[in-house]
């Protein structure tokens, strides 16, 4: 029988070690989760039959610029301490946003569908990391919906 | 009689996922994380990518033995036949670090059924497959496949025979993996378009057979899970 990749394992100590799998809710995003319109609610009501929001290459280019490996593209397959250091504090290495992600889906976004989880998610952990807090996010979505509002 | 839908051809209406959704990508490029040039780059050639050249190096696999041979031996020089350069054509011209490493192509046999999954985290051939669906992501799928996998085909609608093997391939850093299936009866002649046609991304990933007249996923999961995932 197979099993389950023993790095799991690893990381999941690892994470829980540095108290990644400790949250508390993001006041901000659980208003988005609450409010917020997902794409098959959208779909329904406009009659579109794309099934993914015409977003969600984008959320997926950010997560992988976010592992800023593909412009350095040995970095994200070398070992963590192999990499180059001066850079590791601007990342988010992808295995761990991913660990992180199925940690706060299960926790915050269960209810929520995908990609609109994703998406949550990868913002709960970019604020939990500290590479941007909630009142700027805060901020930049009344900048962008006024923006993309009054067009 | 009232319409059900507005006839509109796109959402007229920015939701707040998709504020949130500029919200980040904007700040993340204020704050330097990445640039938005190399976000616009990646953001087009992802806007490449689907299921279609896999589906290709399948039928032409079918077809030609010689190839099919190739494609078992080496993925990545098999995908340049079918238009994907591992290595050359990405934005970087140097390849991607999650994807380029290693594409291996797992012969079915009457006897022998592979499925591919990512225990870690959501690992997925996207140069040659594109965009991963939602279920290939979740810790159910993830966790389960590897313990049940009988269980998990059938949930999918794939019910095995007790005397097929099935071989679970777990995906990782250095490693992405499509699945060659068995050439279905009821196809001989077939062109090669014809034969694409009917292999669908989940005939790829192992959680579906092809079969002459389908051509579409299916939603997916199909049954209720048996033995569900707990956290």
């Amino acid at each position: 029988m197979a099993e389950i990749n023993p790095k799991y394992h690893e990381l999941d100590n690892e994470m829980r070690e540095r108290k990644l799998d400790e949250s508390t809710p993001v006041s901000l995003l659980e208003d988005v989760k609450h409010k917020g319109r997902v794409w098959d609610d959208l779909c329904e009501e406009y009659g579109v039959d794309n099934p993914d929001p015409p977003w969600r290459i984008t959320l997926e280019a950010t997560c992988d610029m976010l592992a800023g490996g593909y412009w350095e593209t040995f970095n994200v397959c070398k070992p963590k301490e192999e990499r180059n250091p001066e850079e590791e504090e601007k990342k988010l290495d992808a295995v761990e946003r991913r660990w992180e992600e199925d940690k706060l889906v299960e926790k915050y976004y269960e209810q929520v569908p995908f990609p609109e989880r994703q998406l949550l998610a990868l913002a709960h952990t970019m604020i939990r990391r500290g590479l941007f807090d909630e009142e700027e996010l805060a901020r930049r979505m009344e900048e962008v919906d006024q923006r993309l509002n009054s067009a | 009689m009232a319409e059900k839908h507005k006839p509109a051809p796109m959402v007229d209406e920015v939701s707040e996922f998709e504020v949130l959704e500029i919200a980040v990508r904007e700040l993340a490029i204020e704050k330097g994380l990445f640039s938005a040039e190399d976000h616009q780059r990646w953001t087009e050639y992802m806007h490449t990518l689907g299921p279609l050249p896999a589906a290709r190096l399948v039928a032409k696999a079918w077809l030609d033995p010689e190839f099919k041979k190739l494609a078992v031996e080496d993925g990545v020089k098999a995908s340049l036949e079918v238009g994907i350069d591992w290595v050359n054509s990405m934005p970087t011209h140097f390849g991607t670090p999650s994807d380029y490493c290693n594409l291996r192509v797992l012969e079915d046999t009457p006897k022998l059924k592979h499925v591919v999954v990512c225990t870690l985290c959501s690992c997925y051939p996207r140069p040659i497959l594109g965009q991963s669906p939602e279920w290939y992501r979740t810790p159910n799928y993830r966790r389960r496949l590897v313990r049940w996998p009988r269980q998990v085909l059938a949930e999918f609608g794939l019910q095995l025979p007790d005397d097929v093997e099935v071989r679970v391939e777990d995906s990782n850093q250095k490693s992405r993996f499509i699945v060659l299936p068995v050439r279905p009866e009821g196809t001989e002649g077939w062109s090669e378009d014809q034969l694409a046609e009917i292999v669908t991304r989940d005939c790829l990933i192992g959680v579906a057979v092809p079969k002459p007249g389908k051509t579409a996923n299916d939603p997916r999961p199909v049954r209720p899970a048996v033995n569900p995932y707990h956290h």
